[in-house]
């Protein structure tokens, strides 16, 4: 692979991640957010040369929703700009290959959607197809208990191997302030709440909340001028693979194989247990198994494969403790951001020079992005 | 091998229904709320003294925030507007009916409304209107306490008046 | 662009109000394929997949690159959904220039479309917001107002309109793709009745299902394809937001600044004189004489004299939308991309009946929201 401009994340702000927000719309949710973010990298609106956002109108109950955030970007005089209806994460990854293209060298990513004005359940069926699947009355939820229950018939774990997953997860949700669950479960009281879908618990799975998320990144050579530890990114790649539920393996994430295969070769680097961070946008315990293992990365159950030289996984909390649709994989991002440039407070991990970060899209993930992020610069 | 059906399967009919519950959001239903009161509000931006109407809490070209609440006057004129001659949903107008951007005196922002209380090849552009509301007790702080904008009969304003604040 | 981008296949349905014999996979797959046999090239060849749609409710279907993975020839590749409204289609083709450009990836392949008979188009058009009661049914009720403010202002005489319309008709009449193709006259057209005055029903773009699917290539292969590409001279984005006090409606800065940008990119100083083809979005008639002022083909207030003068008719000096445009195919999504892969076939020499002779350099363009979102490409049969 020849040589790639080096690119960084250089800021990342939030709204609390909560059930409901009653006092705000959207887009002003999300205007305090991108004041900030502009702020922490002291820079203004006309510093940035392109903006890109990330937003669904199915989530947001409105055709041409994300023509909301236009008035709360900055927009004026014109911008250049464009919108993924995807997670925000893929804006960023739209940005990244702008940069590349060397048609913008500063940029700011949104991610907005106000899950609680509708019914996720009811929305997320539509992402099927229409005739055999969606017709089903499939949720995102029964599609994901689908995958864990032929995860678990494949791989043994059991109920209190799930619980443990999303204990663990939880542990790192309580001493991180900026997700939406901040309270320890014990595996044995996760383990005593109702089936949702069977394998699925009612703790297993994420709330679905909604806040506001603006990213900021830029080239080399302006990086460092706004941040005093730009985030590099050393490698990235994203895959999908088919929709149709029966036709793929559930129980191996083969897409997210791929892109860690990729993104790790972009960034020189032999695997994922190089990284000292790893953030997966699991929205279930059975997903974190499989993206693990489609990692190379230990299953972490029971003790198994944690050990001094291993990466920490999911400090953040993962999407298990919040799952703000069209924000969790830009999250996921931010939390790789925040723990190499020394923003991660309490649950920093000592040391972090290397992350892997992944984020999901689809049903039983079916779309993948993996990104590799670094305290050096890739090419020089 | 089986003779493919007489009746084939050519479409599948699905009638999505999908609840939404909408926030105002402080701004908007500090707006909706004074209606009731047939009071127009709208905000100021902090650096640009712009008058937005409805009130926003941050202003589009300015990205600076508009906390300042002002109340606007209920009339103003009409800068643009178009006959309607198609039926919307949700609503039991009369066709044809016409639809305005209305410039309220101060506001730099225009509102839409119904015009009526007049032919429809009455309506000018530059038309001077004044609002006309729904009855005290049947207010409940909707959009549609004002029921529509009416000519005032007044001379129309001119055109460069307007023309850049449709 | 850093690198050099070409168009090197184009593919597109026959649109018309209802493709009832294919679903989405299926007419989607249709553009697809036909863009590939173009190219001379198979699925493996593709890198990367760019799709763009207009709003998911047109067709009931959220996020349908997920649902259209195999139709795309997607399984095990990336794939990016673009959505900026009206102006997606040609958006989304230069976020896949962006991406060859990008160097990262060899070939893309991107793709628009609309199934909106599937879906209630006019429901999911109808600006109709919470708490707000609905005013007027259907995008035309939004810019009627301004095409009158547009009329008020440069003193056109009302007939532009339905001259537009007519000229549209004749050149749908010799695009095969087109979905409206019978003739009908500016007398037609005057009689017809008024939607939202000044739009007339026949001054007024139809529903449409339909495709297209483009491949770009970078410079080393689209020299080794089989055909003569399209190269792309230059591309821009450019958004504004609705509210902004003083803001021009009809002729809004968004666009004029994207024009500038692009002409200056591809070395473009006289537009009229340098441009042989236009395709740009004209959903409503009267777009036509005020994007022939936004983007600097005629100055202020004169766009409806170009037409009155019939100098963008075909055979005239620079044929404004010899496809039918908008006016006779709207499906939405891929509306924006029909503009820029029809520009495209110009300069390839491959728009059959309705080629322009002659052509070095063609203008596609697209816009969308409340006239927000601005995207225009300049494409070329030299770097």
């Amino acid at each position: 692979m020849s040589k790639l401009r080096n690119v960084a994340i250089v800021g990342f702000a939030q709204a609390p991640i909560v059930d409901a927000d009653p006092h705000h719309t959207a887009p002003e949710m999300l205007y305090p957010v991108v004041k900030q973010a502009l702020a922490s990298c002291g820079i203004e609106r006309k510093d940035i040369d392109y903006q890109c956002a990330g937003s669904s109108d199915y989530i947001d109950g409105r055709a041409f929703s994300f023509s909301q955030v236009l008035e709360v970007m900055g927009a004026w005089p014109p911008v250049q700009d464009s919108h993924v209806e995807m997670d925000a994460v893929w804006a960023a990854y739209l940005v990244w290959v702008k940069m590349q293209a060397e048609e913008c060298d500063t940029a700011i990513v949104a991610g907005f959607g106000k899950c609680s004005e509708g019914s996720p359940t009811h929305v997320l069926n539509l992402q099927l197809d229409p005739f055999y699947h969606a017709s089903l009355g499939l949720d995102h939820i029964s599609t994901a208990a689908l995958q864990a229950s032929a995860y678990m018939a494949k791989s043994g774990v059991d109920d209190a191997g799930l619980a443990e997953v999303v204990a663990r997860n939880r542990a790192a949700g309580a001493a991180n302030p900026d997700t939406q669950l901040r309270k320890a479960a014990s595996a044995k009281d996760l383990q005593g709440t109702p089936f949702v879908t069977k394998p699925l618990r009612e703790g297993y799975l994420p709330p679905i909340g909604e806040t506001a998320t603006v990213m900021v990144l830029a080239v080399e050579g302006k990086a460092e001028k706004m941040c005093d530890k730009p985030v590099w990114i050393q490698g990235v790649d994203h895959r999908i693979e088919l929709q149709t539920i029966g036709s793929r393996d559930l129980t191996q994430s083969a897409s997210t194989r791929l892109a860690a295969r990729n993104a790790l070769e972009m960034a020189s680097v032999t695997s994922a247990r190089e990284a000292q961070v790893v953030e997966l946008g699991s929205a279930t315990p059975a997903e974190e198994l499989i993206l693990r293992d489609a990692l190379g990365l230990p299953s972490g159950l029971g003790g198994n494969g944690a050990s001094a030289d291993g990466p920490v996984v999911n400090p953040s909390g993962s999407p298990l403790c919040g799952n703000p649709l069209m924000n969790t994989g830009l999250l996921r991002l931010a939390e790789g951001f925040r723990q190499l440039s020394g923003r991660a407070g309490e649950r920093a991990v000592a040391g972090a020079k290397r992350a892997l970060v992944h984020a999901s899209a689809g049903h039983c993930l079916q779309q993948n992005i993996v990104w590799v992020l670094g305290t050096e610069r890739r090419w020089t | 091998m089986n003779e493919p059906p007489k009746d084939r399967i050519k479409y599948v009919q699905t009638d999505l229904h999908l609840p939404y519950h909408y926030y105002a959001g402080d701004y908007k239903a500090l707006y909706l709320n004074a209606l009731k009161d047939k009071k127009i509000l709208g905000s100021k931006c902090s650096k640009t003294g712009k008058v937005f109407v409805p009130p926003v809490m941050s202003s589009p070209d300015a990205h600076a925030p508009c906390t300042e609440i002002v109340e606007l006057p209920d009339k103003g004129i009409v800068t643009t507007f178009c006959v309607v001659n198609v039926p919307v949903f949700g609503r039991d107008l009369e066709l044809p009916y016409v639809v305005a951007s209305v410039a309220l005196d101060g506001a730099d922002i225009s509102i839409y409304g119904l015009v009526q209380e007049c032919k429809a090849p009455e309506v000018e552009m530059g038309m001077r209107v004044q609002a006309v509301w729904k009855p005290d007790g049947e207010r409940l702080g909707e959009h549609t306490d004002i029921k529509y904008f009416k000519p005032t009969g007044e001379t129309k304003a001119p055109l460069e008046s307007f023309i850049h604040r449709l | 662009m850093s690198r050099a981008v070409a168009v090197v296949g184009v593919g597109q349905t026959h649109h018309n109000s209802k493709l009832p014999d294919v679903n989405c996979a299926e007419m989607v797959r249709i553009a697809v394929d036909k863009a590939l046999l173009d190219a001379g090239l198979t699925h493996e060849d593709i890198d990367a997949i760019v799709l763009g749609k207009a709003p998911d409710p047109l067709e009931g279907i959220m996020q349908p690159e997920q649902y259209l993975a195999g139709a795309l020839g997607a399984h095990m590749k990336p794939i990016i959904r673009v959505h900026t409204a009206g102006s997606v289609g040609c958006t989304t083709a230069l976020v896949a220039a962006t991406h060859v450009a990008s160097g990262i990836y060899g070939r893309v392949l991107t793709v628009a479309f609309e199934k909106q008979s599937e879906g209630n188009a006019m429901w999911a058009l109808s600006p109709n917001y919470a708490f707000t009661p609905p005013m007027v049914a259907g995008a035309g009720g939004f810019f009627a107002p301004y095409c009158r403010a547009y009329i008020m202002r440069s003193g056109a005489p009302s007939h532009i309109g339905a001259v537009v319309a007519a000229n549209a008709r004749e050149n749908a009449a010799r695009n095969e793709h087109a979905h409206l193709k019978d003739p009908m006259t500016v007398e037609d057209v005057l009689a017809s009745p008024m939607l939202w005055d000044p739009i007339r029903l026949l001054e007024t773009c139809p529903s449409s299902d339909g495709a297209i699917a483009i491949v770009l290539a970078n410079e080393e292969l689209a020299k080794k394809g089989p055909r003569k590409p399209a190269w792309i001279k230059a591309g821009a984005t450019f958004t504004e937001p609705m509210f902004v006090p003083g803001r021009d409606q009809v002729s809004p800065l968004a666009g004029r600044m994207c024009a500038k940008f692009v002409y200056e990119k591809a070395g473009i100083k006289d537009p009229w004189n340098e441009i042989q083809v236009a395709e740009f979005y004209v959903p409503f008639s009267w777009y036509e004489p005020m994007w022939l002022e936004n983007l600097g083909f005629a100055p202020l207030n004169e766009g409806w004299k170009v037409v009155d003068r019939g100098d963008q008719k075909m055979g005239r000096h620079m044929p404004v939308n010899p496809s039918g445009g908008v006016l006779n195919t709207n499906p939405i999504g891929a509306s924006g991309m029909l503009r820029f892969g029809e520009a495209a076939l110009q300069v390839m020499g491959r728009a059959g009946e309705h080629q322009v002779p002659n052509v070095k350099n063609a203008l596609g363009h697209a816009y969308g929201g409340g006239a927000q979102y601005f995207s225009i490409a300049i494409l070329g049969t030299e770097l």
